[in-house]
C-alpha cells in the first residue's frame, strides 16, 4: 500500500529526515517510536502533503507518486491524519465541517453525496461508539474542547471517513486512562484487512491496546531498528540510548 | 464648480420652498462650495481622499438628475419577509408603505419646508442640506413597536450616471417604542456620488436596531452619515454589512445623552478589487453608567482597502462608562491595505474602556488541517473567512434578519 524509499525531507535547510525506508502493507498495523526531535512528525507531515519541506526520494502509494498529490487529493485516495495538536477553527460548526469533508472525499470517489438526515444518522451512531457527547458536534471546531475531546474528535473523524491509511501522530499524549481506551477502541474497530495503520507514538502505553504487527525506532531522520511488537517492550525498560 | 452653481438653481426652483428654507439651503451649499469635497489632508478623511476618489471615478458630477421617476422593479423586494417600505428610487421617495402598522402610531412627514436642517459637521453634511430633494421624517408613537420590520430601499436604475444624489430620513422613536430598520442599496447605476444623511433620536426605554447591507457589486460612490441621540436606557444596535460599493464611507456619530443608555456598532467589510470602504465612528458617553461596544471585521482581498476610525469620548460626567471596541482584520494578500486608528478621549476616572485591533493573513496551519480532510485550498480558505466573519454576524439580535444578512454572505448552516 505505502512504499518510502529514501526519504530525505528538509524544512529551513535543516535535514530532519535522512533516508528513510519504510513498507506497510494493507491490514498492516505499524508504530513508529522514537525521541522527541527524531522526525516523527516530519514524517506524518510529508506523508500528509504539508507545505515547506524539501524533499527526495521516493513514496508511492496505491501504486501512485504520492508527492505528486495535492493534500486534499491524498484524503481523497484514503490518507488521514489525525493531528497531534488538532486546530481550533472559529466560526466553523464541527458538524458542518465533518459534512463537507465527508462529501468533499464521496464527490473525489464518485460516490453519491450524504443529505443532512443521512449524515447525522451515521455521526450519531460513529459518536456514540466513541462514547463522544453529541452536543459537542455543534459547537465551533476544536474551539474550547478539552485535550481529550480535541483526540476524540479526530478519531471520531477518522471513522466517519473511513480511510486506507490512516496515520496516527501522538495521538496518546495527553490522553487519560479512560479516553485512551476509548480511542483503541475507535481504531481497532476500523482495523480490517484492507485498512492500515501507522502510529506514531512516544511511549509503549498506547500499543498494549492497539497491538502493532511491527515496530520501527526511528533516531535522527532514520529508521535504526524494526521488530514485532516485543520490540515496544524492550524500548520501555532499555531506552533509546542503546540505539542512538 | 460654476456648473455646480447652476445645478443648485435649478434643484432650488424646481422645488417649492419658503424663502427661509431658500436661505438656509444657500448657506449650506455656500459652506459646501467654500471647503469641496473632504480631502486627505482632513485628519478625518485622511485615509479616504472623498475629492481624489470623486474625481478620479466621477466625470463632470452633476448635482441634479432629470431622470423621470421609473417604476420600480418589485422582484428586488426581500421575499418571504414581511416588512414595511420606504423606497428612494434615484434619490426620490417613489414609495411608502406601512401597511403592516396601526397608521395612528407611526406618523409620516415629507414636507420639505418641514425638514430639519442638520448641524453641518463636514461640507457633505451641508452639501445634503442644500441639496436633499426628497425627505421623510418617521415618527414611531409612545409605547408602539412595530410589528415587521422597516426596509429602506435605496434603488437606482442604469440610466443614473455621474449624477450626486442627497437622500435624507429622520427617525424619531418616542419613549418605550421599538423600530427595525434594515438600509438597503440596489445599485444598478454606475459612477454616482450618494451622499446619505440620517437622523435617529430615540427616547427613554426606545429600542433602535439598524442593519444596513451594501451587499450588490457597483461602482458608485457613497458617504452614509448617522447621527444618533440616545435617551435614558435606550439602545441603539448597529451593523453594518459593507462589501457592494466601489468606495463607501459610513460614518456613525452616536451620542449616550443619558443615563443607561447603551450604543452597539458591528460590522463587516468584505473587499475585492480596488474597492475602498471605511467605517468611521464617533461615540460620545456625555452620561453616567453609559455603554458602547464596537466589533468590525474586515476580509480584504486583491487590490482591497479597509478602513475602520473608531473614537470613544467620555465626558468628565459621564461616571462608570464602559466602551469597548475591538478590530479584526484578514489581508489575503500583500497589495491590500487596513489602516486603523483607535482613539480614546477620556474626561472622567471611573471608567472601564478599551480596544484592539489585529490583523494577518489567514492560518496556513489551518488550511492544512481542513485541506488533510478532503477540502480544497478554496473551500478551505472560504470556510475560514466565514467563520471569520461570522463572529461579527453572530452579534445581530435579531434572528429572522441574522439569517438574511447570513445568506447573504453564503454562510450556511
Amino acid at each position: 500500500m505505502l512504499k518510502v524509499k529514501g526519504l530525505k525531507a528538509k524544512i529551513d535547510n535543516k535535514e530532519i529526515l535522512k533516508g528513510l525506508n519504510l513498507e506497510i502493507k494493507p491490514g498492516e498495523v505499524h508504530a513508529i517510536m522514537g525521541p522527541n526531535g527524531s522526525g516523527k512528525s516530519t514524517l506524518s507531515n510529508v506523508l500528509s502533503g504539508k507545505k515547506g519541506y524539501t524533499i527526495s526520494g521516493d513514496i508511492t502509494y496505491l501504486n501512485e507518486n504520492l508527492l505528486e498529490l495535492e493534500i486534499e487529493e491524498r484524503a481523497h485516495k484514503g490518507i488521514f491524519l489525525a493531528f497531534q495538536y488538532p486546530l481550533e477553527i472559529p466560526g466553523v460548526n464541527t458538524n458542518i465541517f465533518l459534512k463537507t469533508s465527508l462529501n468533499a472525499i464521496k464527490k473525489a470517489k464518485g460516490e453519491k453525496e450524504l443529505d443532512a438526515i443521512e449524515f447525522l444518522k451515521l455521526v450519531k451512531q460513529k459518536a456514540s461508539e466513541l462514547k463522544f457527547d453529541e452536543k459537542i458536534l455543534s459547537r465551533q471546531l476544536n474551539v474550547g474542547f478539552s485535550g481529550g475531546e480535541k483526540k476524540k474528535n479526530e478519531i471520531l473523524q477518522m471513522s466517519i471517513l473511513n480511510p486506507k491509511l490512516s496515520i496516527l501522530d501522538e495521538t496518546d499524549s495527553g490522553l487519560d486512562i479512560d479516553a485512551l481506551k476509548i480511542v483503541s477502541e475507535g481504531v481497532n474497530a476500523l482495523r480490517n484487512k484492507e485498512s492500515s495503520f501507522l502510529i506514531i507514538t512516544h511511549y509503549q502505553r498506547l500499543l498494549e491496546y492497539i497491538k502493532p504487527d511491527f515496530v520501527h525506532v526511528l533516531i535522527n531522520g532514520q529508521i535504526v531498528k524494526s521488530g514485532g511488537s516485543e520490540l515496544a517492550l524492550e524500548l520501555e525498560s532499555k531506552g533509546y540510548e542503546s540505539l542512538r | 464648480m460654476e456648473q455646480l452653481k447652476i445645478d443648485f438653481n435649478k434643484v432650488i426652483e424646481s422645488l417649492k420652498l419658503s424663502s427661509e428654507n431658500i436661505n438656509t439651503r444657500k448657506k449650506n451649499f455656500n459652506q459646501f462650495i467654500e471647503n469641496g469635497f473632504p480631502n486627505k489632508r482632513v485628519e478625518d478623511w485622511k485615509f479616504s481622499d472623498l475629492n481624489q476618489i470623486i474625481s478620479s471615478n466621477i466625470e463632470n458630477l452633476r448635482l441634479h438628475s432629470n431622470l423621470e421617476l421609473n417604476k420600480v422593479d418589485e422582484t428586488i423586494f426581500v421575499s418571504k419577509f414581511a416588512h414595511n417600505k420606504i423606497i428612494f428610487l434615484n434619490g426620490i421617495i417613489s414609495n411608502i408603505d406601512f401597511s403592516q402598522e396601526d397608521e395612528t402610531k407611526v406618523l409620516l412627514t415629507r414636507d420639505l419646508n418641514q425638514n430639519e436642517f442638520f448641524k453641518e459637521s463636514n461640507p457633505l453634511i451641508s452639501l445634503n442640506n442644500a441639496l436633499n430633494v426628497s425627505y421623510v421624517k418617521v415618527t414611531v408613537k409612545e409605547n408602539y413597536s412595530l410589528n415587521k420590520p422597516l426596509i429602506i430601499y435605496n434603488i437606482t436604475t442604469k440610466d443614473l450616471k455621474s449624477t450626486a444624489l442627497n437622500l435624507k430620513t429622520n427617525i424619531v422613536l418616542e419613549k418605550n417604542s421599538s423600530l427595525k430598520l434594515i438600509n438597503l442599496f440596489d445599485d444598478n447605476s454606475e459612477n454616482n456620488f450618494i451622499n446619505i444623511v440620517q437622523n435617529f433620536d430615540i427616547a427613554q426605554d426606545a429600542i433602535l436596531k439598524n442593519y444596513k447591507i451594501d451587499n450588490k457589486k457597483n461602482s458608485n460612490i457613497k458617504y452614509c452619515y448617522n447621527n444618533i441621540n440616545l435617551g435614558k436606557n435606550s439602545i441603539s444596535e448597529n451593523f453594518i454589512f459593507s462589501t457592494g460599493s466601489k468606495f463607501i464611507k459610513n460614518e456613525i456619530n452616536c451620542n449616550l445623552n443619558n443615563e443607561y443608555s447603551s450604543a452597539f456598532i458591528n460590522g463587516i467589510i468584505n473587499l475585492t478589487n480596488s474597492q475602498h470602504h471605511e467605517i468611521k465612528t464617533n461615540i460620545n458617553h456625555l452620561a453616567e453608567n453609559t455603554k458602547s461596544y464596537q466589533l468590525i471585521k474586515s476580509v480584504l482581498n486583491d487590490n482591497a482597502k479597509g478602513i475602520y476610525q473608531g473614537k470613544i469620548y467620555v465626558d468628565s460626567k459621564a461616571q462608570k462608562t464602559n466602551g469597548y471596541q475591538l478590530s479584526k482584520a484578514l489581508l489575503l494578500n500583500e497589495n491590500t491595505e487596513f489602516d486603523g486608528k483607535p482613539e480614546l478621549e477620556i474626561y472622567a476616572d471611573d471608567v472601564k474602556c478599551s480596544h484592539g485591533a489585529t490583523s494577518g493573513n489567514l492560518d496556513e496551519d489551518a488550511i492544512f488541517y481542513l485541506m488533510s480532510r478532503g477540502l480544497s485550498n478554496q473551500q478551505s480558505k472560504e470556510l475560514l473567512i466565514n467563520g471569520f466573519l461570522l463572529d461579527a454576524v453572530e452579534k445581530i439580535t435579531d434572528e429572522e434578519i441574522k439569517d438574511l444578512i447570513k445568506k447573504m454572505i453564503g454562510i450556511t448552516e
